[in-house]
């Protein structure tokens, strides 16, 4: 048991690990992760099966990486608990018992006689320390006075504080790994949506897409109202990198979609045989509607964004309209006049596919379907951890490295009127400043008469 | 005055501040050192301008494209070691820090980068571009510093291996306590702006404070590299050369989260 714990107390444990976890990391960052098993395939070859099975396309999410951090959580854990008694001891009961070789075996140190008495250079040191914000304490005899002044100590917590952080940070991860509650809802215009263990709906009041100039999109704009019981609680316009927070419930502007599998179209029929033959008609997904006594009209698909897989069946290849077609057929008196694709943005294309035995031709003018905008539902009781770490972490560093703790031992010994005194510093950063300190202090006590 | 008649004037201030950080090495004389410092100050409030009057031409950050990013970067490690020079008192990593500055202020301005403002996905429209952006470059010109200070130890160590003579300001301890000091500046910078508010804004884009996104892992990677550094010199006493060697990996990384995986992995992170 004492090896194990001894193992994990080492710091060249703690830096093993911290190498294996950065070497994991890059590992995770040249191989796409998440993807299809197919995509491996195609990529990867026969190393797809070996990958998934080392669990390296879900890397950080599997069993060894997350090992790896728990060790290294453990590791820390063990290390700064192990290192907090001493540096609280040394915080509490600074010592006073040393003798001049002590203190001139320490980097920092200076021997010098004063003329003054032990009393009145006691007196004199402590209000030099005083001006420079130090604090000390002290233990004195009849011949012999040792000091011990300190200043900024809660330096030396810097680090502690920075593992702490670390570890809130990383139990943070694991809250949110283990209870964060998370939901995609797709929300039409006055649609309102129960949120799932919330209990209470959001409803959508409107949604629209903001442009620049150029086309460009701006921002989506979710107008969402909250309503509880019945009663509307609250309404925020959300937009991206504007969420509403409700009861810890985080509503994120996600995405945004039509559906085009009930899309509405306007053609405009054409027939060479009567001059003003020009008609225009409204046809939904799947409906049949009468043009006139012998005209019929169906339309059997619509596709945003038309394109031939490899097998030569349109299919949509996204769900912005960047090519709209309709599948429509067109009937005569029960007699097929027309049956094909019509597009958008080539009016011409269909005219090559006329159906047989008719003047008649058709345009797709226009295509709506309704628009829903996707809300991200977030409930993450890790964050307030993670946000509580990292105001940690920031201050802990501030202490570890600009906070310096800094602390001279005086050792005083009346000699027939005159009094020797012996200093040392313990400084471990910023020596330079430090050593400057401390020939001021001894330069302030000399010219003390 | 337009912005892109300001930013070929600071590039040309600077790199006729590193002439005269260049003139001073090999003179030996500290007075064109001071020069340099003073031309390149010129240079830094002429950057200074060029940027305002980019935010104020594009309406947004001046960091949302690579061009911009570049520019910002380059400005970033000016002011890094503006105020380097002024806390160290040391003239001598400049030269080399300018010939950073200069590659990058070059890269900026080829032809390669694509010089006209898009406007800001709905995603970039946050303060928190402001805050996450210039912090985190911050921070990682500061590891430039460590970066150039450490390449100068490892080759004072050569010369003073081979015997040669080493001027005073180069000496190997001086560089290996500057790469500190650096180290100590952009580590808590480099946290705040990279990782802190890096999360803070994910969270309030995406719904989520980390996607284990390749910039973000590779953020995480450089943090752990310099996290590396600073135990191994506290508690291993590794000072000098392997110290060194990992400040040298640690810029590396940050410059690979910087650029190379914009370029050669794709993530939620590549707008530009
Ligand atoms: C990425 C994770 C870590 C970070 C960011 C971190 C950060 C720090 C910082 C900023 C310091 C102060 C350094 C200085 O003053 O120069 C420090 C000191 C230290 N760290 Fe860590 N640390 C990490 C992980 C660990 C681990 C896993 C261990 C050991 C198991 C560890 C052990 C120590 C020790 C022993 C010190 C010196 C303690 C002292 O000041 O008394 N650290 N750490």
């Amino acid at each position: 048991m004492s090896s194990l714990i001894r193992f994990f107390t080492s710091v060249k444990v703690a830096i093993t690990l911290l190498i294996i976890l950065t070497l994991a990391s890059i590992l995770g960052t040249l191989i796409p992760q998440g993807r299809s098993h197919e995509e491996y395939l195609l990529h990867y070859g026969q190393l797809a099966n070996l990958l998934e099975k080392l669990q390296l396309t879900k890397l950080y999410q599997s069993f060894w990486y997350l090992t790896l951090l728990f060790l290294f959580g453990l590791n820390l854990t063990i290390c700064t608990l192990l290192r907090l008694p001493p540096k609280i001891k040394r915080l509490l009961q600074p010592r006073v018992d040393f003798k001049p070789p002590d203190l001139e075996a320490l980097r920092f140190h200076h021997s010098l006689s004063l003329n003054l008495s032990l009393d009145s250079a006691d007196q004199a040191l402590r209000e030099i320390l005083k001006s420079r914000h130090y604090r000390w304490g002290e233990k004195k005899t009849e011949t012999e006075l040792t000091i011990n002044a300190r200043k900024r100590m809660a330096g030396i917590f810097g680090s502690d504080i920075v593992h702490l952080a670390i570890l809130l940070i990383l139990f943070g991860g694991i809250i949110s790994g283990l209870l964060s509650f998370r939901t995609d809802l797709a929300l039409h215009e006055g649609e309102v949506a129960e949120v799932a263990w919330a209990g209470f709906s959001v409803r959508l009041n409107s949604f629209e897409t903001e442009y620049y100039p150029n086309g460009q999109v701006k921002d989506w704009k979710s107008s969402l109202t909250v309503v509880e019981n019945g009663r509307e609680i609250v309404s925020k316009i959300v937009e991206v990198n504007h969420p509403l927070n409700h009861k810890n419930f985080m509503f994120y502007q996600s995405a945004y979609g039509w559906d085009w599998d009930k899309a509405e179209v306007e053609l405009l029929l054409r027939s060479a045989e009567a001059e003003a033959g020009e008609k225009r008609v409204k046809v939904k997904t799947g409906e049949k509607i009468k043009v006139d006594d012998e005209t019929e009209i169906q339309l059997h698909r619509f596709l945003p964004d038309f394109v031939l897989d490899e097998n030569k069946q349109p299919f949509s290849r996204s769900n912005e309209p960047n090519n709209p077609a309709a599948l429509v057929e067109i009937t005569k008196n029960g007699e097929k006049a027309f049956s094909g694709w019509l597009f958008a943005r080539f009016p011409e294309f269909s005219q090559l596919h006329p159906g047989k035995g008719s003047s008649l031709s058709a345009e797709l003018k226009n295509y709506s379907a309704s628009q829903y905008s996707v809300i991200h539902v977030s409930r993450d009781p890790g964050t307030r951890f993670i946000w509580a770490g990292c105001i940690l972490i920031m201050l802990g560093l501030a202490l570890a490295f600009y906070w310096l703790p800094r602390e001279i031992r005086f050792y005083l010994r009346s000699e027939g009127g005159r009094t020797a005194l012996t200093a040392g510093g313990i400084a471990t950063k910023n020596r330079e400043s430090f050593a400057k300190e401390m020939e001021t202090i001894i330069a302030l006590l000399r010219k003390k008469k | 005055m337009k912005e892109a008649t300001l930013f070929p004037l600071a590039f040309l201030l600077y790199i006729l501040a590193a002439f005269f950080y260049f003139a001073s090495h090999f003179s030996r004389r500290e007075k064109l050192a001071k020069s340099g410092s003073a031309v390149a100050l010129v240079g830094f409030l002429v950057h200074n301008l060029a940027l305002i009057l980019r935010t104020i031409e594009t309406g947004h950050a001046p960091f949302t494209n690579m061009y911009e990013s570049l520019s910002f970067f380059a400005w970033s490690t000016v002011l890094a070691m503006v105020i380097a020079e002024r806390v160290f008192r040391f003239y001598r990593l400049s030269a080399y820090l300018m010939l950073i500055v200069i590659a990058l202020m070059a890269l900026a301005s080829s032809p390669l980068m694509p010089k006209e403002a898009m406007p800001l996905v709905p995603a970039l429209q946050s303060y928190w571009l402001w805050l996450h952006v210039s912090v985190t470059l911050l921070g990682e010109a500061f590891f430039a510093i460590a970066f150039v200070a450490s390449i100068l130890y490892l080759l004072a160590l050569r010369k003073e291996k081979a015997g040669e003579k080493i001027s005073n300001s180069l000496n190997p301890e001086k560089l290996d306590s500057l790469s500190y000091r650096a180290v100590a500046i952009g580590f808590p910078l480099f946290t705040l702006g990279g990782l802190v508010f890096g999360m803070v804004w994910a969270n309030v884009a995406w719904g989520r404070y980390w996607s284990w996104d390749p910039k973000e892992v590779w953020s995480l990677i450089t943090w752990f590299v310099f996290a590396l550094y600073l135990h191994t010199r506290i508690v291993m006493g590794w000072k000098g050369r392997r110290s060194a060697w990992i400040a040298i990996l640690g810029f590396l990384a940050a410059l690979f989260t910087y650029f190379g995986v914009n370029y050669l992995l794709s993530g939620l992170h590549s707008y530009a």
